[in-house]
């Protein structure tokens, strides 16, 4: 009696989670809608203020640097390179775009090419000097749609190991609770095990070389250092306690663009002094200036 | 790191580097630059976490040197020097379009006038 009630709850199948496969986005308005995030602000409207202002929110325009640089991913990089396959910019397909895309926008995964080229596409209007203000005000409006957001860091990057905490359930959102969620799409929500570990971050902000990529990529290199560098010297702070609560930037996570953190990560200590050298029999004067560093964050400083 | 004589004028100017070098495809001696290209490292220069980093510049103070009777002469030019310490982040760019100043400290040097 007892194997004949627990059956049909141990064999429901699960539901739809990031393992499985699924109808992919053709465009960047799809993609956009997949992972909409816009509905978070009715009840997280502070959070959802402080995130429009981090660079997450626009993880593929950046300050127009990130652009920039997929452009030249595809001009000197992918165009350059003998066996890529990639002759023109219309050839790029996922798998090329995700040299950038692994990080800054991982749910290019669940797009076809066509969402691809329409990126490089817009990246190109973006950087040509002869565009029109309207044409790039519009490709950065279109590359802006697509980010970081909410969905990515609490649901679809919210579990690592997959095999021991599952897959992430696309109608969950994944934080510090287990409960009920008041939004139709996502009314499950779950603790992640990782929500306040340097490792969620980790995911982007860099090992080295990404080599599960065909050809390899290498942008960060932070979390190497955090964990190298930092944690085996004894340091023990995560990135979420400098980069959201100690500096109150919460999800505005920001690094040397904030005058707080900046101030907070390098201790910076000058002492000068003048005074005569005797030379044999010349005097010679001269100051000598001392400085000392010391980075107070927990990784080094710069990024690279 | 520059200094200036009593009259704004430059009289030292140093700068020095701090970054990871990236290797360029993992092989090689060459630096890599873009994300594309990186894989590895060839040198790291950037600030370590919690590890003090110490730099010593000796600046000259503008002075002419000459011989008397066989006597060295010293003639100080200026006596005074201010010195601008500065740390920037260039993540993109050039120093003139990229630019972002870290930390800057000022400090005014003098040397004694008179004296045996």
């Amino acid at each position: 009696m007892l194997l004949f009630l627990f059956l049909p709850v141990a064999f429901l199948p699960p539901g739809d989670t990031y393992g499985a496969e699924s109808k992919k986005a053709t465009t960047i308005d799809e993609l956009a809608a997949m992972y909409d995030s816009s509905k978070c602000k009715e009840c997280h409207e502070n959070i959802y203020n402080d995130w429009e202002k981090s660079i997450h929110a626009r993880s593929i325009f950046g300050t127009g640097r990130t652009a920039a640089t997929i452009k030249t991913t595809v001009t000197v990089g992918l165009m350059g390179w003998k066996y890529s396959g990639v002759k023109k910019p219309e050839d790029v397909q996922v798998k090329h775009l995700m040299i950038c895309a692994k990080c800054h926008l991982p749910q290019l995964a669940e797009a076809t090419d066509d969402v691809a080229r329409e990126i490089v596409k817009n990246v190109f209007v973006y950087t040509d000097p002869d565009a029109s203000d309207e044409a790039r005000n519009k490709a950065i409006a279109m590359l802006s749609k697509v980010n970081i957001n909410c969905l990515i860091c609490h649901q679809r990057n919210a579990i690592i190991h997959k095999w021991v905490d599952g897959f992430p359930e696309k109608n969950t959102v994944y934080g510090f609770k287990d409960g009920e969620h008041a939004d139709l799409a996502h009314p499950k929500m779950k603790a992640s095990p990782i929500m306040d570990e340097s490792i969620l971050c980790g995911q982007c902000h860099g090992l080295g070389p990404n080599f599960e990529l065909e050809n390899p990529s290498q942008c960060a290199t932070l979390y190497a250092s955090y964990n190298m560098a930092y944690r085996a010297e004894g340091g023990q702070e995560k990135c979420q306690e400098c980069h959201m609560k100690k500096s109150k930037l919460g999800h505005n996570m920001q690094s040397y663009r904030d005058p707080g953190m900046a101030k907070a990560a390098v201790d910076f200590k000058v002492e000068a002094m003048g005074y005569q050298w005797r030379d044999g029999s010349r005097m010679v004067p001269q100051a000598i200036v001392k400085v000392e560093m010391i980075n107070r964050a927990g990784h080094g400083i710069p990024d690279g | 790191m520059t200094a200036r004589d009593s009259k704004g004028n430059e009289v030292f100017k140093q700068s020095k580097i701090y970054m990871p070098i990236p290797l360029q495809l993992g092989r090689g001696d060459k630096m890599g630059r873009g994300p594309y290209e990186k894989s590895g490292m060839l040198r790291d220069t950037s600030l370590p976490p919690n590890r003090p980093v110490n730099e010593s510049f000796d600046i000259p103070f503008p002075a002419e040197f000459s011989k008397e009777g066989g006597k060295d002469i010293t003639t100080i030019l200026d006596y005074d020097m201010t010195v601008d310490v500065e740390l920037t982040y260039l993540p993109f760019g050039t120093k003139e379009s990229g630019q972002f100043t870290w930390q800057k400290v000022t400090k005014k040097v003098s040397i004694e006038k008179g004296g045996v």
